[in-house]
C-alpha cells in the first residue's frame, strides 16, 4: 500500500489503477461522501449507505446511467420548467432550472461534467441574450458530457450560442474574424504555446461564412474562402477539416485530461505529462470518447486516496448545493441563484471565454463574506425545508438533536478537514440559552464562515 | 501559543480575539491587524490602477488624425478629423474624452506611447498575465508585480492593507503577494458578515489548529491560504466598514461602475486609509465586431469618472499625491476587420492621470507601415513604465519588483 505525499513522486502506472480499501483507507462513509460530492454536488445520508454497499466503481456506473423510470419522470418535470423559463425571455432565470437539476437528478454524473463542459466552452447569456439559445448549447454539452469529444467539439463549432458569443457570425472572407479560431485552439482543445499566430489567422479563414439564420447555423458559400489553408502543418479546406485537424494535435488529450484532473482531484500542483499519460493514452485510443478515461480518473487510486482530501475549494455551486442535498434542503432557486452570482458563479454566465479558474480563484475577501452569508439567507429563508419538513422535526428523525452528534454527523459527511477542538468550543458556547432551532441555525452560520467549510 | 498583542486585541474586540484562540501563526497580513491609526489625511503617495480588459484599441483612443495611413487602414472606424479633441497637430483624443481632455489641459493627464514587449503575445489571458507577473509562461511564479512591491514594504507600520481590489472580478494576478493576502471586495455595502447582526463574528471561526488534521506536504496547503484570506476578510470588513461611515456630500461621479469604483476610493482615500495601491478594472475593450459604439461608451465611462476622481482629489488638495495608471493587455490590429471590429493586437498607449504630469504626451506613435505581423511595434517596453512609477512615484527600487533593472520614462 502506498501513502502518498508528494503528487510529483506519484507512479504514473500506480496512480490510476482501480482503488481498493485498505487498512489505511477504509470505504467508509468519510471516503464515500468525498466521492459523491466530486463525482456530484454532495450526498445524503441514505445515498452514502446505498454507495457503502457496493464497490467505488459500481457507484460511478450508476451515476452514468441516463435511463430508468427515476429519470424519465425527473425529466419530465424538468424539461415543462425549461419551457415556462424560456418563455419568459431571461436567460438570467434559467439558472433556475440547472440549480434544480443539480439538486434533484438522479444521475449527478451527467450534471457535474456538464458543469464542467459549460466552463470548459464558456459562452456568456449576457451577449447571446436568447435563452433558447443557451438552453439548446446545454443540452448539447449534456448529450456529449461524456460520449465523444470530437462530436462535441463539432457541434460546438455550429452551436449558435456560441457562434454569437464569439463573433463567428460576423466571420467575412474578406476579414476573418480570429476570435473563434483562437479559442478552439487555445482554450478548448490544444491549449496556448502549442500553435502560432499564422495558424489562428489560417484557421480563422476556415470558419469564413459559418453564420446563423433563424436561430440554426447556415453555412454560406458566398462568405466563405474557399483557398487552401495551412494549419498546424496541414493543408486543408473547410472548417469541418479544420477542427479535425485541431483535434489530431498531440496535446488534445493531454489538455482535456489535465483540466478533469483538476476538476475531480485537486486544485493544485498541476500534474506532469507523465503523470497524466496513462489516462491520456487511453482517451486517445478511445479515439477521444470521454467515458473510460472518466471512470478510470474516478475509480483510481489517487482520486480515493487521502491526498486528494481537501485539494479542491469548493464553487460556490458545489457548496449551496453540496449543503442541500446533504440535509435534504430545498428552497427558493431564483434567490439561490442571484447569491451565487453575487459570489462569482452565475450560471449562463461565466465570467468570460475562459470560463472559471476555480481553485484560489473562487477565493477573495468579498467571496468569503458572501459565502457566509449565502448560506446565512438560505438558512433563515422561509422556504427553506428540510426533507419537506421542519428543520427541528428533520434533525429528530435523523437523530442529529444532540449538537455534538450533529458536529460530528456534518464534519464527517460535508466537511474535509475535520472541526477542530477550539472552533467546536466557539460554535458551542455562543448557543447557551437559544432554542433548538435557532442553536442549530447558528451553528451552520457560523461554520459557512470556517476556512475548512470552502474545502471539498 | 503566542497571545494576540494588545493593539491587535483592541482592533478585534477584546472579548472576542481572546476567547477565539484566534490564527496564530498564520502568514496573515500583520497591517490589518494593528491598532488603528488617526483618521488624519496621511501623506504617503497613492497608485490607482485601472485596467483596461479586453484589448483596448490605442489608435482610435489617441488618433493620429492627420495620418493617411490611419484613414486607409480604417475605412468604416477612423475617427473624423473634426471630431478628435486636438493635442496637437499630429494627434488627438477620441471625442468621448472631453474629461480626460480637460484634466491634459491642466497638466493631470499624460499619454504613453508605443508600450508593449518583446515577441507579444496575443491571447488575453497570457498576455494579461505577463503585464501582471512580468514574467512569460515558463518562468511565471505565484506573485505579481505590485504584490511583489507590497511584499517589499510588508515591514511598513502600516494601518490597513497596502493594496485592495475592488471589483466583483477576480482578484488581479498583479496584487499577488507571497505571504500576504490582498482584500478583494466586491461592494462594500455587502462587505458585512451578516452573523455579525446577531452579536457573532467570523472570527470565531478562524482557528483550525486541529491536533488530527493530515499533513499536507505539498507546498502552500489550501488550507492555510483559506485561513490567511478569512482572517484578512474579516479585518477588512470592520475596517472598510468604519472608514465609509461619514458620507461624502461634495462628490459627483457618474452614475457607471467605474465611477462608483472610483467615488468608493476617493472615500477610503479621504478617510485616511493608508492603503496605498487600489485597483479597479473596466472590462469589454474585446471590440471583434461593431466597435464603434462600444468602444465609444467604454471611453466616455473612464474618461468622466477619472474627471470627477481627480477633481474631488483636488478640491480636498489631494491630487498631487495621487497617480493613477490606466492600461491594456495589448492594443488592436492596425487594420480593421470586416465586422467593423478590430483584433487582437501588440503595441498601445498607457495612460495616467491625478498629479501634475508635465508632458502631454511621452515617446512617438509606432510608425503605421513599420509593422509587427499587422500590428505596431513597441518601442518602450511596460516594464520601463512600471520602474518609472515604483522609482519616481513610490521612491523604491525596482529590480527586486521587476526583476531586472529598465531604463525610466520621463513622467513626472
Amino acid at each position: 500500500m502506498m501513502q502518498v505525499t508528494r503528487l510529483d513522486e506519484v507512479d504514473p502506472d500506480w496512480a490510476w489503477q482501480p482503488w481498493e480499501p485498505s487498512a489505511q483507507e477504509p470505504w467508509d462513509r468519510k471516503r464515500a461522501a468525498l466521492l459523491l460530492r466530486r463525482s456530484g454536488f454532495g450526498a445524503t445520508e441514505s445515498e452514502i449507505q446505498a454507495a457503502l454497499q457496493k464497490s467505488p466503481a459500481a457507484s460511478i456506473e450508476q451515476m452514468l446511467q441516463t435511463e430508468g423510470e427515476a429519470t424519465e419522470q425527473f425529466e419530465v418535470e424538468s424539461a415543462d420548467l425549461a419551457a415556462s423559463l424560456v418563455a419568459g425571455g431571461e436567460a438570467k432565470s434559467l439558472s433556475i432550472w440547472w440549480l434544480h437539476r443539480m439538486l434533484h437528478h438522479p444521475q449527478q454524473l451527467v450534471e457535474k461534467m456538464t458543469l464542467f463542459w459549460h466552463g470548459h466552452f464558456a459562452t456568456g447569456a449576457e451577449k447571446v441574450l436568447d435563452p433558447g439559445l443557451m438552453l439548446d448549447q446545454n443540452k448539447l454539452l449534456r448529450k456529449h458530457a461524456f460520449g465523444d469529444f470530437r462530436a462535441m467539439v463539432h457541434g460546438i463549432a455550429k452551436d449558435p450560442a456560441m457562434l454569437i458569443y464569439l463573433d463567428s457570425v460576423t466571420n467575412r472572407k474578406a476579414h476573418p474574424n480570429e476570435n473563434f479560431a483562437r479559442e478552439l485552439m487555445e482554450l478548448f482543445c490544444i491549449g496556448e504555446g502549442n500553435y502560432t499566430e499564422a495558424d489562428v489567422q489560417q484557421l480563422a479563414r476556415c470558419f469564413t461564412g459559418w453564420e446563423i439564420r433563424r436561430k440554426n447555423f447556415r453555412f454560406n458559400p458566398y462568405q466563405h474562402d474557399s483557398g487552401l489553408k495551412d494549419v498546424l502543418g496541414t493543408e486543408i479546406e473547410t472548417g469541418e477539416a479544420a477542427i479535425d485537424t485541431v483535434l489530431s494535435h498531440k496535446k488534445v488529450p493531454y489538455f482535456i485530461v489535465r483540466k478533469l484532473f483538476h476538476f475531480f482531484i485537486g486544485d493544485e500542483p498541476s500534474p506532469t505529462d507523465a503523470l497524466l499519460r496513462p489516462l491520456a493514452d487511453q482517451f486517445a485510443s478511445d479515439g477521444l470518447v470521454l467515458e473510460g478515461m472518466i471512470k478510470k480518473l474516478l475509480g483510481s487510486r489517487l482520486m480515493l486516496s487521502n491526498w486528494s482530501m481537501a485539494r479542491k475549494v469548493r464553487s460556490p455551486v458545489e457548496m449551496a448545493i453540496g449543503l442541500m442535498r446533504t440535509m435534504q434542503m430545498t428552497s427558493n432557486l431564483d434567490q439561490l441563484s442571484n447569491r451565487l452570482r453575487e459570489v462569482g458563479q452565475a450560471l449562463f454566465f461565466p465570467p468570460n471565454v475562459k470560463g472559471w479558474d476555480g481553485g484560489r480563484a473562487w477565493v477573495n475577501s468579498s467571496t468569503l463574506v458572501g459565502r457566509a452569508n449565502l448560506i446565512y439567507q438560505l438558512i433563515r429563508d422561509d422556504k427553506t425545508r428540510f426533507a419537506n419538513g421542519s428543520f427541528s422535526d428533520w434533525l429528530q428523525s435523523q437523530k442529529l438533536s444532540d449538537p455534538d452528534a450533529f458536529l460530528d454527523w456534518f464534519s464527517t459527511m460535508f466537511l474535509a478537514v475535520p472541526i477542530s477542538d477550539s472552533q467546536r468550543m466557539s460554535l458551542r458556547s455562543s448557543q447557551d440559552g437559544k432554542s433548538e432551532d435557532r442553536m442549530f441555525r447558528e451553528m451552520i452560520c457560523l461554520m459557512a464562515a470556517m476556512p475548512q467549510f470552502q474545502l471539498s | 501559543m503566542k497571545r494576540p498583542s494588545a493593539s491587535r486585541r483592541q482592533f478585534l474586540g477584546g472579548s472576542l480575539a481572546a476567547s477565539a484562540g484566534l490564527a496564530i501563526g498564520s502568514p496573515v497580513p500583520g497591517p490589518w491587524m494593528q491598532a488603528l491609526a488617526s483618521d488624519a489625511v496621511g501623506g504617503e503617495r497613492i497608485l490607482v490602477v485601472i485596467q483596461f480588459s479586453g484589448g483596448n484599441d490605442g489608435l482610435n483612443t489617441v488618433i493620429p488624425y492627420s495620418n493617411e495611413e490611419y484613414r486607409k487602414a480604417r475605412p468604416k472606424l477612423a475617427i473624423p478629423k473634426n471630431d478628435v479633441l486636438k493635442i496637437d497637430d499630429e494627434l488627438g483624443l477620441h471625442p468621448s474624452l472631453a474629461g480626460a481632455s480637460k484634466l491634459l489641459e491642466r497638466g493631470r493627464f499624460s499619454i504613453v506611447q508605443g508600450v508593449g514587449y518583446a515577441s507579444p503575445n496575443r491571447s488575453h489571458f497570457e498576455s494579461m498575465d505577463i503585464w501582471h507577473s512580468c514574467r512569460r509562461k515558463e518562468e511565471r511564479g505565484t506573485d505579481g508585480w505590485l504584490g511583489r512591491w507590497i511584499g517589499s514594504r510588508a515591514s511598513d507600520k502600516q494601518t490597513d492593507s497596502l493594496g485592495l481590489h475592488l471589483g466583483g472580478d477576480q482578484q488581479p494576478l498583479a496584487l499577488a503577494a507571497r505571504g500576504v493576502q490582498v482584500p478583494s471586495i466586491a461592494s462594500v455595502d455587502q462587505f458585512r458578515l451578516k452573523i455579525a447582526d446577531e452579536g457573532m463574528s467570523g472570527n470565531a471561526m478562524l482557528s483550525n489548529k486541529s491536533t488530527d488534521t493530515e499533513t499536507k506536504s505539498d507546498g502552500d496547503d489550501l488550507l492555510g491560504f483559506l485561513q490567511a484570506s478569512t482572517e484578512a476578510a474579516v479585518a477588512a470588513s470592520e475596517r472598510l466598514e468604519k472608514a465609509l461611515k461619514t458620507p461624502d456630500t461634495q462628490s459627483e461621479f457618474p452614475q457607471t461602475d467605474l465611477g462608483e469604483k472610483l467615488r468608493v476610493i476617493s472615500r477610503l482615500i479621504l478617510a485616511g486609509l493608508s492603503t496605498r495601491v487600489y485597483y479597479i478594472t473596466l472590462d469589454g475593450f474585446d471590440t471583434h465586431s461593431q466597435q464603434a459604439v462600444a468602444h465609444a461608451g467604454l471611453l466616455r465611462h473612464w474618461s468622466d469618472a477619472l474627471d470627477a476622481f481627480v477633481r474631488r482629489m483636488e478640491r480636498a488638495g489631494q491630487a498631487d499625491r495621487v497617480l493613477v495608471m490606466t492600461f491594456s493587455e495589448f492594443g488592436r490590429r492596425v487594420q480593421e476587420n470586416a465586422s467593423e471590429g478590430t483584433d487582437h493586437g501588440a503595441a498601445a498607449p498607457v495612460f495616467f492621470a491625478g498629479c501634475s504630469l508635465p508632458k502631454p504626451v511621452i515617446g512617438e506613435l509606432p510608425s503605421l507601415t513599420d509593422l509587427d505581423d499587422g500590428d505596431l511595434k513597441f518601442h518602450t517596453d511596460f516594464r520601463s513604465v512600471y520602474a518609472t512609477v515604483v522609482e519616481q512615484w513610490f521612491k523604491d527600487k525596482s529590480k527586486q519588483v521587476l526583476g531586472e533593472s529598465y531604463p525610466k520614462i520621463n513622467l513626472l
